[in-house]
């Protein structure tokens, strides 16, 4: 019996590593129709002679180099940080509904960067990321402060409500700022609504480092979410630091969230959406489920930036409409479904 | 009696006496709407644009309404605002109280037919409307034309277009009329394209919808006339992706002047320089939609005329 | 409920009832001063003897054309709006908050405000609307986004839960339209339905108080009828329903008048947020649990609408910011102030 149980772990390990193994190749297919698709048609063998043998006199090449590239890389960059936030918040809250942009922390940190810019005329994207995450980690405490006031602590409803009345407080400021400095406007206006667009390769190596670091700390709370998922009691008579663990995880989430808004502005829905997909094709378990949404995510965001090139010409519509459009009523969908709280 | 009444009395016999001896003041709009007042007005609420096309007329509003902060306002630029009150700086928004404080006989805006409204917007329009009539020029295909209306409105209200200072005005734009004619002749072939630069996308102009690019058109300028603008969306451009930034080769780009933003968010395109204007670094100001008198005229085609002397004309074909 | 607490309820009651009438007396006075502020304050200087024979003219029939503009035409609208718009947020708000039994379910938030929102820029934008008939489209749109939340929410009855949760989905949805028909616009018509969605008492003319009065007068006897199930409703679902409440109808009948009030405020003012969120706790704290607070709400209602109005024209020397940006603020603070009160009292409402 033993040795079939184990022979039935592998089993499923090897399952759910090949799993992985396909969403990576269906990234790399996003990843490659992301830098197909444009309003210039240009054929597929092109992009593949632009990255691998670039000529500075064609234009396609130009075009696929700096728009279509950097546009990617910030979208496989953001979608995965994104993803990941979203998972370790719902894992550190047992909270099916934790997404950045729910729980606030997204309108955080664009506050924050709005009254830096305005306040202390700051306009380099470096300096941005670190304003993000001040603004992603107050508005991160300030909500669950809320939420869990009251007697039965943070339920997910509370934390809803309280990232929504958070989001809306920090919109008004938003909003009085730009109306008293127009300048201010005029320096923040291009990531006010999330969008991939007009990104340049810059951005994507400021962001990247940080990204990079919140991801390594968020695959590694993987089994302090494991242990979380139990229960605060079973977790700390197994000996676990419930205090450190969420700690771990909310830096995690704040890093990943902020450089996120940073790079592409507030986009909503994917740190939600991902993470349940993911949950249901791994079963419990962050271990998996982690890998699983860093990879999905991007998926989901360059699918919708995709899309949202191609779908009202000659216009484009923004990515975080896009995600919107796809997540809320998946959001709803969610809340109908009976057993919610089985986090 | 006290003095004060005493004084009042005074006043207003001698306001009686005014009146007496004043001509009615009518004005007909482009649409056939007539305004007629007891006496021409003395006391002007005026929309950037009419203040801009009066101010240098001698014609002095004692209010201003703005689309946006003031010290923003091209049209304004230059001009002497002293004891003038601003009354809105944001479009649709008008301190109402601020305008009657003033007392005002008239409004003077400027009527946009392709929106189908005054300056300003429906809002502004229905609460100055309770303080005074409200009238003015059209935005129409010349700007020419719309100074010479101006000459006009400002004529009936009492203007002296005789002054040496507003002689020597138009003279100037005359002179810099015959250069900028000159410098168009000796580039035969000189293509322009006339844009805004959003973060989003490239917005080609539509020249039929900006009366100055009208004029210049007339004059012989050759600028390029999109095919498709817009249906839906913004119906005085076509927008372009940046991704097709050549779409329209030109030789020499106008970039929309209305903010200084655009040319910043047009040079850190990318895919600006696929243009051969762009790449030749031949871009020019563009002073979209806020010309309304002489001197700015004058000094706009100044600057055109020396960025076509200094333009090669055949990087298109 | 304990047997202590029972037989406290007789003696405490009297007491109650006169510190809730403390309260109401001292809500009405700080709005008949801050009304004074509100017809005083301007750039029109009027001196406040000519403001009250301007209030009387139509009586004495003593005018003067200029003054009468200003008080009866400019300053007593924008008052009456501001009152009238006040108290119907705050009313909403009550509403939600004690049928959702939470202090921050407010139409605000859970997505009523922005159905109205999103339908008026619709009307501004596609089909090229304005002015009454935008409110028109803005009042519809908040009906049918309750509407839809309601049905969305059903299942073997609706819970307070999924209409939040539902709602709140339901915001980002329509904020997203919001951004993406202001991507499809011109520009003329994005800068008039920014000034929509700032939300403004700018335009109040003198028309639109006397159709929101007469809504008001025809609303609030329903809902004095409807309080009294609530009577019933606040022991619970289980509890009500052995008392013989008929619950699902009572609930439907008090969100149907929430969303009504909202809508009305909402399409009259604008979305200007945060009012409907902080009256009904803010009166629930004034009246210390004597009652139910409703009447309070309203008041509160009105004076954070017109405080906030007055802020908003005065408070800064050469601008007017959007009402809506001052009661963002309040709601702001009005966050910080739930996390310290209810920090040391360890309860919410």
């Amino acid at each position: 019996m033993p040795a079939e149980q184990a022979n039935n772990r592998t089993g499923r390990a090897t399952a759910l590593g090949l799993g992985l193994a396909l969403l990576g190749v269906t990234l790399s297919a996003i990843v490659l129709l992301s830098m197909a698709t444009g309003a210039r048609p240009i054929p597929v063998d092109m992009v593949w002679s632009a990255l691998f043998s670039y000529d500075p006199n064609s234009t396609e090449h130009r075009i696929i180099w700096d728009l279509r590239l950097p546009r990617t890389v910030v979208g496989v960059l953001v979608g995965a940080a994104l993803g990941l936030a979203g998972s370790v918040l719902q894992g550190a809250t047992r909270n099916p509904l934790a997404d950045p942009s729910i729980l606030g922390i997204n309108s955080g940190a664009a506050l924050f960067v709005v009254i830096g810019v305005s306040a202390f005329g700051i306009t380099q994207l470096s300096l941005y990321v670190w304003l993000a995450f001040i603004g992603a980690g107050i508005a991160m405490l300030v909500v669950y402060a809320v939420a869990s006031l009251g007697r039965e602590g943070a339920t997910p409803i509370k934390l809803a409500l309280a990232g929504a009345a958070m989001s809306a407080v920090m919109q008004a400021i938003i909003s009085a700022v730009l109306l008293t400095s127009p300048r201010t406007l005029d320096e923040v206006r291009f990531w006010q609504v999330g969008s991939l667009a007009g990104r340049s390769m810059d951005i994507a190596l400021q962001v990247s480092p940080f990204i990079l670091v919140g991801a390594a700390l968020a695959l590694a709370t993987a089994r302090l979410l494991d242990g979380l998922s139990m229960g605060d009691d079973v977790a700390r008579s197994l000996g676990q630091r419930i205090g450190l663990s969420r700690g771990l995880a909310g830096l995690a989430s704040v890093v990943l969230a902020g450089s996120a808004v940073a790079a592409a502005g507030p986009i909503a829905f994917v740190g939600l959406t991902v993470p349940h997909v993911a949950r249901a094709i791994t079963g419990p378990g962050y271990r998996w489920i982690l890998p699983y949404s860093m990879l999905m995510a991007p998926i989901l965001l360059l699918g919708a930036d995709v899309i949202g090139r191609v779908i009202a010409p000659p216009g484009e519509v923004q990515v975080g409409i896009v995600t919107a459009f796809i997540g809320a009523p998946f959001f709803i969908a969610l809340v109908r479904r009976r057993k919610l709280a089985a986090l | 009696m006290t003095l004060r009444a005493l004084a009042l009395a005074a006043l207003s016999s001698l306001a009686l006496a005014a009146a007496a001896h004043a001509e009615p003041w009518t004005y007909t709009d482009e649409s056939g709407q007539t305004v007629t007042l007891d006496a021409a007005p003395q006391r002007i609420i005026a929309s950037q644009d009419a203040a801009a096309g009066l101010i240098p007329l001698g014609i002095r509003p004692v209010g201003i309404y703005a689309d946006g902060p003031i010290a923003d306002a091209k049209a304004l630029q230059g001009l002497d605002l002293t004891g003038i009150e601003i009354i809105g700086q944001a479009w649709g928004e008008v301190d109402i109280e601020k305008a009657a404080a003033l007392n005002p006989d008239l409004v003077l805006a400027e009527w946009w037919d392709r929106n189908a409204t005054w300056s300003g917007g429906e809002d502004v329009v229905t609460l100055l409307t309770q303080l005074a009539p409200i009238t003015g020029v059209t935005a129409g295909d010349s700007i020419l034309g719309m100074i010479e209306d101006y000459e006009t409105l400002a004529a009936s209200l009492g203007a002296d277009l005789a002054q040496p200072s507003i002689a020597a005005e138009k003279a100037a734009f005359e002179t810099a009329l015959t250069d900028f004619k000159a410098a168009i002749s000796a580039k035969p072939g000189l293509r322009v394209l006339a844009v805004y630069a959003g973060d989003d996308a490239l917005y080609v102009a539509d020249p039929a919808g900006a009366a100055e690019l009208l004029d210049m058109q007339s004059w012989g300028l050759d600028l390029v006339e999109p095919e498709g603008v817009d249906a839906a969306g913004n119906n005085y451009f076509e927008t372009v992706s940046w991704e097709n930034a050549d779409k329209y080769p030109a030789d020499l780009i106008l970039v929309d002047n209305r903010s200084p933003a655009t040319m910043k968010t047009a040079l850190a395109q990318p895919t600006w320089t696929l243009n051969p204007g762009a790449k030749a670094s031949q871009v020019a100001e563009w002073p979209a939609f806020w010309l309304r008198n002489y001197t700015h005229y004058a000094a706009a085609l100044t600057e055109l005329t020396k960025a076509i002397n200094a333009a090669n004309a055949d990087l298109t074909p | 409920m304990t047997a202590i607490d029972a037989s406290n309820i007789a003696g405490g009651r009297h007491q109650r009832e006169s510190k809730s009438r403390r309260v109401t007396l001292g809500l009405v006075l700080a709005l008949v001063l801050a009304s004074a502020a509100a017809l005083t304050l301007g750039d029109f200087p009027v001196p406040p003897e000519e403001i009250l024979r301007s209030l009387f003219s139509p009586l004495t029939g003593i005018t003067n054309k200029g003054v009468d503009f200003i008080v009866l035409q400019v300053r007593v609208p924008r008052l009456f709006l501001a009152l009238l718009s006040g108290a119907a947020f705050g009313l909403s708000g009550i509403i939600f908050q004690t049928l959702l039994r939470n202090p921050l379910a407010s139409p605000d938030i859970i997505g009523i405000a922005h159905g109205a929102s999103a339908a008026a820029v619709f009307c501004i934008i596609v089909l090229g609307w304005t002015g009454l008939a935008v409110s028109l489209g803005a009042f519809a749109g908040a009906l049918l986004t309750a509407f839809a939340i309601y049905i969305l929410a059903w299942r073997n009855g609706v819970t307070a839960y999924r209409v939040v949760l539902i709602g709140i989905g339901a915001a980002a949805m329509l904020s997203a339209v919001i951004s993406y028909l202001f991507t499809r616009a011109r520009l003329m018509e994005v800068q008039q339905a920014m000034a929509w969605l700032v939300g403004s008492l700018n335009a109040a003319r003198p028309g639109d108080s006397v159709v929101f009065a007469i809504t008001l007068v025809i609303t609030l006897p329903l809902l004095v009828m409807l309080v009294r199930g609530l009577d019933g409703l606040e022991l619970g679902d289980d509890t009500a329903h052995a008392l013989g409440t008929r619950v699902e109808q009572t609930r439907l009948g008090l969100l149907v008048t929430g969303v009504a009030l909202a809508a009305f405020a909402t399409a009259a003012v604008g979305p200007v947020g945060f009012v409907a969120f902080v009256s009904g706790p803010i009166a629930r704290r004034l009246t210390g649990g004597a009652g139910r607070g409703i009447p309070q709400a309203a008041l509160v209602g009105a004076l954070v609408m017109l405080v906030s109005d007055l802020l908003a024209q005065h408070a800064l020397p050469n601008m007017q910011l959007p009402t809506g940006v001052v009661t963002g603020g309040f709601g702001a603070v009005f966050l910080l102030w739930l996390l310290v009160v209810s920090g040391r009292s360890g309860r919410v409402n």
